[in-house]
């Protein structure tokens, strides 16, 4: 079971959503357990559509689910708070307001003075490299600025856990290389307790302590990979023969879980 | 480079600005007119048909405008039609926004209000209009509300459609930091839905200028329509279309101005629309 110093933990979670067109319901997540230390950086890679986005929603307390516990610090999660910071896939910043208004409206909806935001908002805009686009609006910035505005927006109340949906996935090869440093760095400075999901599998492994691989509907945890390369790291650990061979192992997995999801389709499609 | 910019263009840049050549059309076409009804007197059928009282030249117009500004006629005129328009319009923004946010927040009152607005959307107000004229007598207040429910509806739609419309992610960014119902609704749900609520009031511009004029045609005892009305009737077509401008310009203006206040209450949204004309080619400020 989990040591009393896990930071998150999820015990036997099970989700399922009622179908529209058929009776009955979908089976998202069947019994998936696992726990996460302190300033720990896990990503969560799996096939498309097996559930990774409705886990960190669950986390979040964004949605209910059907069964098990999930635990923040001991403590039940039942509703979304900042003690989480959700960092979503679209950067979904509010295009009527500011740089700084956005990234100060977490501590706006908790009532905190807008001063004493705003002075605390420099730090954070200047640790993501926007100082000096403050005043700017959403519609004025570059895609990977966004990013880094939503990227602040979650540091900012300064949660426990921070939950990543896909945060670059919009983003182009170069850019995407750059946040990834630049993510690594400031979880650097500020220690916190990440869950990151993607697509990329060398960019979990290049960010993670460990990935998480999921196998498809019903999602259960296919492997847990340790990530043993040394930190600091360096983009030029993506090239190391370390690397690839994870690399290798996790494509494998996800591979041979697509597979059997497809052939699965194949059959109740015959039936 | 060097030849180009030596070179000397042939007419100025703003000549060729869009604002220039809609100027040039609108006086191109008056000046038509103007040469047209010039023609047209000097045949033998305007006389013979008398056409001198239905057709008028824009300097005639002109002309009318001047008598109609002097005997002040033209003033009172539009001082009752404006406030026909005044309260009519305000009341409609005074109704349409709320129950517009009611219906699109509480399901129950939906239910309720759909069939009425659904019913009262489809009325033609023509048909309208002289019952409440029947219902409440001549003056202001009866034409101001036939003028109200000419606006609203554009009104109270769009700010329906506006709030059902509002991005389900931007929804979920409140929650995601707890943030409460209330607060949802005032700093996500209004701020989204304002660009669709000024462009029902836009809207509303129109429809509330053409029920000034119904109302005032089938009873007034002033009012712009009721001046075109009656200088019609009396073969008269200067007045008239001096009438006819007056609405059109203030129409025009006021549709204007409400493109300003929306550009200048929610600027990220002009940018989008631009972005979708021009492609992606905006300028970075
Ligand atoms: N609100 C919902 N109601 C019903 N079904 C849903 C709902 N949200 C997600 N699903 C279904 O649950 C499954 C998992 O969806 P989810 O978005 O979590 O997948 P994902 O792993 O994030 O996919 P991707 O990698 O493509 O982002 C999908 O089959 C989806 O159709
Ligand atoms: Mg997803």
């Amino acid at each position: 079971m989990e040591t009393p110093a896990s930071k998150l933990v999820v015990q036997n979670l099970r989700k399922s959503f009622r179908s529209q067109r058929s009776e009955g319901s979908m089976q998202v997540f069947e019994g998936v357990s696992f726990s996460v230390q302190p300033s720990e950086f896990i990503s969560l890679v799996g096939p498309s559509g097996c559930g990774k986005t409705t886990f960190l929603r669950i986390l979040d307390g964004l949605i209910p689910h059907d069964d098990g516990e999930i635990l923040l610090d001991g403590k039940t999660v039942i509703q979304p708070g900042p003690d989480k910071g959700f960092v979503f896939q679209d950067s979904s910043l509010l295009p009527w307001r500011t740089v700084m208004d956005n990234i100060i409206l977490g501590l706006e909806l908790q009532g905190v003075d807008k001063r004493e935001s705003k002075k605390k908002a420099e730090r954070y805009i200047a640790l993501v490299g926007l100082a000096g686009f403050e005043q700017h609006y959403p519609h004025e910035l570059s895609g990977g600025m966004q990013q880094r505005v939503n990227l602040a927006r979650a540091l900012i109340v300064d949660p426990q856990v921070l939950l990543m949906d896909e945060p670059f996935a919009s983003l182009d090869a170069q850019t995407r290389e750059i946040m990834q440093a630049e993510l690594l760095k400031m979880w650097n400075q500020t220690k916190k307790t990440v869950i990151f999901v993607t697509h990329q599998i060398d960019e979990a492994i290049f960010l993670s302590d460990r990935v998480v691989v999921f196998s498809a509907r019903p999602a259960k945890i296919r492997e847990i990979v340790k990530v043993g390369i040394p930190r600091p790291r360096s983009l030029t650990v993506k090239r190391s023969k370390e690397f690839l061979d994870l690399a290798d192992h996790v494509w494998s997995i996800i591979q041979d879980e697509v597979l059997k999801s497809m052939g699965r389709e194949r059959e109740e499609g015959v039936r | 480079m060097k030849a180009a910019a030596e070179r000397e263009p042939r007419f100025p840049a703003w000549l060729g600005s869009p604002r220039m050549i809609a100027a040039c059309s609108v006086v191109v076409g008056i000046g038509l007119w103007q040469l047209g009804y010039e023609a047209l007197a000097r045949t033998r059928y305007f006389k013979a048909y008398a056409i001198h009282h239905f057709l008028s030249s824009p300097l005639q117009v002109v002309q009318a405008f001047g008598e109609l500004y002097r005997s002040g006629e033209l003033l009172r005129h539009s001082y009752f039609s404006f406030l026909e328009f005044a309260y009519g319009f305000l009341l409609a923004i005074a109704v349409g926004i709320p129950v517009g946010l009611l219906m699109a927040t509480v399901k129950k009152i939906n239910y309720y209000l759909d069939p009425w607005v659904s019913c009262l959307y489809a009325t033609p107000l023509v048909a309208l209009a002289p019952v409440i004229i029947v219902w409440f007598g001549l003056g202001i207040l009866p034409n101001s509300l036939v003028v109200f429910l000419g606006a609203v509806f554009p009104i109270l739609l769009n700010t329906y459609t506006g709030i059902k419309s509002v991005k389900q992610n931007l929804i979920e960014v409140v929650r995601a930091f707890g943030g409460s119902r209330l607060q949802l609704f005032f700093k996500v749900m209004i701020p989204d839905a304002t660009p669709a609520i000024i462009t029902g009031i836009r809207l509303a511009v129109g429809r509330a200028v053409i029920s000034v004029v119904v109302a005032e045609l089938f009873g007034a005892e002033a009012g712009l329509g009721f001046m075109v009305y009656f200088y019609s009737q009396r073969f008269l077509p200067g007045p008239v279309f001096v009438g006819i401008v007056v609405l059109v310009v203030f129409g025009i203006v006021s549709f204007l101005a409400l493109e300003k206040v929306q550009g200048w209450l929610s600027p990220w949204y002009a940018h989008q629309l631009r972005r979708a004309a021009h492609g992606m080619e905006v300028e970075q400020p």
